[in-house]
């Protein structure tokens, strides 16, 4: 019987397996911040360890960083040490670091692609729940802890159990593409399939719908397979993967031959069965906005906001869970979606703050002006993307319709450095989980596309933006 | 292993509200406690006890794979989740450290177990006993795998089985 892309991958990088134990597997690319590493190092020294693959393994500052003027001093005191043990332990231990000012400094997930240290069939682990964004080249990307961390920076290895294949296939063609984004389709595939719904699962996404992605939609889509419960998600390489890694920095030198052994192995086979089956027609689903409290709690533009009857098909905890996120979000059932205000804007995230985002968005600011109720920030993901922007003019579109543009990091999606939101609130996000406080204490956020998050910028509340010209 | 419940009944009870990010800055396990389930319930710190359980629903510790989500529930004294299903980084996480145990249950013993209810867990037979109501359940058991790392007091001392 056949493979699938996620067996392939996993069977080349087997070191142990053995019946009833986990198996021991290979890892290729480490990515480190300055955040979920500190213990790790710790760990490292108290019991004499050195990393083991100092040359696999890459680290970057973007969780607390500031976004503002990078020529002062960071004000916020246990920011600045977190940040300096990193440059510590990457100075102690041999790693290679992109700081602070570094021109490739950036959210790890989107620095990772950007260099070309992203390869297809490899194995990639960050102290981050998002790794999964790498899978979009055909990497088996998994998110880890702490203790994880230790264990591959000391070994180059994990402990793993084998996770089940689950099939996502996306069907269909979008009738607008400019409105109707890859975050509108995984936040559809998410509603569907439910926050746990790929719990203990490497989700393949195939399909029409994810080959006509471009690479920057495809990780827009893995970079939330872990929102699905996922451990990761995979899109098979082809040719735009291999164009997009094509002379980066870091690509390997020995490129077209490895394009050569990828072209032949990393697919699914045709007779490979999975554990799991989805599918979703693409042909005429809306933008999507979320109204609750965790990404599931998602609805059409056009609708009004569910009440907590229909929303949980008769599931006590689903309803009561819809009910405390309706009062968290300080919404009410019937709502139309169209007719709610908003505060703020944030364009950014590891999910949405690469240059097709930006210029997309950038479509819809262009000659206007946002609300005077409204205040917008756009955050590059990486100050590669802010540069090339930059050189594009689109830094002057965003700051004359009056947006912020600040230096790149993870910023107001997790609410880690200054850039967070004040209690009550409201904000068009283009980021990944609309959790409770995952802003700011008392923030209330809204996950949305990048175009949908500027017209409601522009607008001050949500509108939809297939009836706007973003050709 | 005896303990009290504390109950959230909902489902995905996320790392967020577990430990909110702006702690994550923070090193110390014992503050990092003060501010453990904060996003959820303010009162938390001040009504846990050392040994106590916390009972909840669906995919538990969904989100981020922040580890200090299991060490600051640890360092508040809770020694076990009892949840309908959980997220798996958080999972691992929680058995990695050896922070706290994960354990799988059914619909009955989630029913069935209220705020406060005494609790006997025993990993050996898979049983809870709900000792305030006089009531046993069973609970899922670890895969041998996850068993094995438990077992060994977490990822570093465990060891695979020898030929």
């Amino acid at each position: 019987m056949g493979k699938t892309l996620f067996e392939k991958i996993w069977e080349s990088h087997i070191v142990v397996e053995k019946q009833n134990e986990p198996a021991l597997i290979y890892i290729d690319r480490h990515l480190v911040h300055e955040v979920t590493s500190p213990q790790a190092f710790d760990g490292l020294r108290m019991n004499n360890r050195k990393v083991r693959r100092p040359d696999l393994t890459i680290a970057t500052m973007d969780h607390n960083v500031p976004t503002s003027d990078r020529t002062l001093p960071i004000l916020d005191q246990t920011s600045a040490v977190q940040i300096k043990t990193l440059e510590n332990n990457c100075k102690d231990f041999g790693i290679k670091l992109f700081d602070i000012n570094s021109p490739n400094q950036g959210i790890v997930h989107v620095i990772g692609p950007q260099l070309g240290i992203t390869l297809p069939g490899s194995t990639i682990v960050c102290g981050d729940s998002h790794t999964s964004t790498h899978g979009a080249f055909g990497a088996l990307a998994l998110g880890i802890g702490t203790s994880e961390v230790e264990h591959v920076l000391a070994s180059q290895t994990l402990w793993l159990e084998k996770p089940k294949t689950f099939e996502v296939r996306v069907e269909g063609k979008r009738k607008n593409p400019h409105a109707v984004t890859a975050k509108d389709i995984i936040l559809s595939i998410i509603k569907n399939i439910g926050t746990a719904g790929g719990t203990g699962t490497v989700i393949e996404y195939r399909g029409e719908g994810i080959t006509d992605l471009s690479m920057d939609q495809r990780m827009t889509i893995c970079n939330m397979s872990i929102e699905g419960g996922a451990r990761a998600g995979l899109i098979a390489p082809d040719q735009k993967t291999f164009d997009y890694l094509r002379d980066r920095e870091y690509t390997p030198k020995n490129y077209e031959s490895l394009v050569d052994s990828w072209k032949e192995n990393l697919k699914t086979d045709s007779d490979a069965t999975f554990d799991k089956t989805f599918t979703l027609n693409i042909n005429e689903i809306a933008p999507q906005v979320s109204w609750g409290t965790n990404p599931g709690m998602t609805c059409d533009v056009d609708e009004s906001i569910p009440s907590p009857d229909d929303f949980s098909n008769g599931d006590d905890n689903q309803k009561r869970g819809a009910e405390k996120a309706l009062e968290y979000m300080a919404l009410e059932s019937g709502t139309m979606i169209e007719d709610i205000k908003i505060d703020r804007v944030f364009i950014g995230s590891c999910t949405n703050a690469r240059l097709e985002d930006l210029i997309e968005a950038s479509k819809i600011v262009q000659g206007q002006k946002v609300a005077s109720s409204v205040s917008a920030m756009v955050v590059p993901g990486s100050q590669m993307v802010k540069k090339q922007a930059e050189e594009m003019g689109l830094d002057k579109i965003f700051i004359d319709a009056n947006f912020e543009w600040r230096e790149a990091g993870c910023s107001m999606c997790l609410g880690m450095n200054p850039d967070i939101l004040s209690p009550g609130e409201r904000c068009a996000s283009t980021s990944n989980r609309n959790f409770e406080g995952r802003q700011g204490n008392g923030g209330r956020t809204h996950l949305v596309s990048p175009v949908m998050a500027a017209a409601a910028a522009i607008n001050g509340h949500f509108v939809d933006v297939r009836k706007l010209d973003l050709n | 292993m005896k303990g009290n419940i504390v109950k959230y009944a909902r489902d995905n009870i996320d790392t967020d509200v577990i430990i909110p990010g702006q702690y994550l800055k923070v090193h110390d396990y014992t503050e990092l406690a003060t501010h453990a389930m904060e996003g959820l319930d303010p009162d938390f710190h001040s009504k846990v006890k050392e040994g106590d359980f916390i009972l909840s629903g669906k995919n538990f510790g969904c989100g981020s794979s922040r580890e200090h989500a299991p060490i600051a529930l640890s360092h508040s004294g809770v020694k076990a989740i009892l949840a309908l299903s959980f997220a798996r980084i958080f999972y691992r996480n929680s058995v990695d450290g050896a922070f706290l145990l994960p354990i799988e249950i059914d619909q009955d013993a989630y029913d069935g177990i209220s705020e406060g209810d005494e609790i006997d867990i025993d990993i050996s037979t898979n049983e809870i006993k709900n000792l305030t109501k006089n009531q046993t359940y069973k609970m899922k058991p670890f895969s041998e795998i996850i068993g094995k790392i438990i077992a060994a007091g977490g990822l570093f001392k465990y060891k695979p089985d020898q030929d």
